[in-house]
């Protein structure tokens, strides 16, 4: 391990690549091992990160107002939204399937996208936030995500086996396609995020004065 | 006889040292440099500023990779001959399979979920294991694949997509939401694809991304 003070790979002009690891000049342009392209830190991350945030919330609502299944039976069409289902499990006394519905469809992506939004804010300097937190927050955005695609897989598992013809046929709605679509924008803008953005923010805070306690110059 | 011990003794190799000098980690997390010094088997590297893994000597990591991911593999063709579900209801017997599932919602009108249902159930763990065995296995000889690093770069970009453990999840609530309507039974390709779950998880964790890359360049 290096002795003395830590150091950055981007103050000394080295960048590891996002794919294979390897740490080469930036310089090169190009991963010497696996040729993809080298930067200091990903471009663009916060801007990306919240353009997709933008479009996976404003998708969230009509995920959750819209039909995701239309349940024929008996010629009586009823529309099932996300949370008319956790209900019914609710009121059919399956609370853990009730409340694995709630976090996986409700709860996650709605925090994940304040906890994105709250990096981001983080990434640009206006919050200040302890390193620990950060590395919580950034583990939660990273690995729980992909949990909410539960309901697409449900649905196409519960529309297949509930073709019965004239006693029962089940058929996906818009809500459906619209939750896939918040699913996957915001695995996408926790990838194009930049966690290092976020430590280089903590160090300019480290060695910048603090305006309350620095002496105004006479 | 020799040869074949010697090729053993390849594939048990410890991780090798690419030539050209010292090497260096950055930290994915917070980008700390740190010299890239080789750990025990066993032992994992982390940062000495925030903690984050940098890299994990695993212990005989090529054999375990290749022979896991090998079985993943074998297994997801059983997931495909046996359904998931079986389910009676109102005199109809009716078998969910994967494709089923994913065709269901093509012919019920939402191809794009259809096809979402593919990419993360089929595609992406067909890639992530199948690049695993293509990159591993000759690398357990001291050889490299031809196209190998172009296929280890696919893999590291089909690896978030892998859902297999999800759709496992999204089965049981299906079973408890249909167990009341009608008679539902667990079927071979439930379990198979628990196995699909179990040994992707192994092979992916029974080698370092470091190591992995290291061992191509050395072989190269």
């Amino acid at each position: 391990m290096i002795r003395g003070p830590l150091r950055k790979a981007a103050a000394c002009g080295l960048a590891g690549c996002h794919t294979c690891g390897r740490v080469a000049p930036v310089a090169l342009g190009r991963c010497p091992r696996c040729d993809t392209r080298l930067h200091l830190r990903k471009p663009a991350s916060v801007q990306r990160s919240l353009a997709l945030m933008i479009a996976a919330a404003a998708l969230y609502i009509p995920s959750h107002l819209l039909p995701v299944m239309t349940v024929v039976e008996l010629g009586d069409v009823s529309h099932n939204t996300i949370i008319s289902g956790m209900l019914q499990f609710w009121s059919d006394g399956a609370y853990p399937m009730a409340i694995v519905i709630f976090t996986a469809s409700i709860l996650i992506p709605f925090l994940k996208i304040v906890t994105l939004c709250w990096l981001c804010a983080a990434a640009t300097g206006r919050v200040r936030p302890s390193p620990a937190m950060l590395g919580k927050m950034y583990w939660f955005t990273e690995l729980l995500g992909r949990w909410s695609m539960v309901d697409i897989f449900v649905l196409g598992i519960v529309v297949s086996l509930m073709q019965l013809g004239n006693y029962m046929t089940i058929t996906p709605g818009p809500g459906a396609l619209a939750f896939a679509a918040v699913v996957v924008l915001t695995m996408f803008a926790a990838m194009s995020f930049e966690p290092r953005m976020l430590w280089d923010r903590l160090d300019e805070l480290a060695t910048a004065p603090d305006p309350n306690t620095s002496q105004p110059k006479s | 006889m020799t040869t074949k011990l010697s090729r053993i003794r390849i594939a048990m190799l410890p991780w090798p040292k690419p030539p050209g000098g010292p090497r260096f980690a950055a930290c994915h997390f917070c980008d700390t440099l740190h010299e890239a010094a080789p750990v025990p088997e066993g032992v994992a590297a982390r940062c000495v500023r925030c903690g984050a893994l940098l890299y994990q000597n695993r212990p005989a990591s090529l054999v375990r990779a290749s022979a896991f991911s090998l079985a993943a593999l074998l297994l997801m063709v059983v997931v495909h001959l046996f359904p998931f579900l079986t389910m009676d209801a109102a005199s109809l017997r009716r078998h969910l399979t994967l494709v089923g599932a994913a065709m269901a919602l093509v012919d019920e009108g939402s191809p794009v979920l259809g096809v979402s249902i593919v990419l993360f159930t089929m595609v992406a763990p067909v890639m992530l294991a199948g690049g695993l065995v293509y990159v591993c296995g000759p690398l357990l000889f001291g050889r490299i694949a031809p196209g190998a690093v172009q296929v280890a770069k696919w893999m590291h970009h089909s690896e978030p997509w892998n859902m297999v453990e999800v759709f496992q999840l999204g089965v049981l609530v299906s079973l408890l939401k249909l167990a009341k309507m009608a008679d539902v039974h667990f079927g071979i390709g439930f379990w198979a694809f628990t196995g699909v779950m179990l040994c992707m998880a192994a092979a992916v964790a029974g080698i370092d991304r470091d190591e992995l890359w290291d061992r191509m360049e050395v072989a190269k």
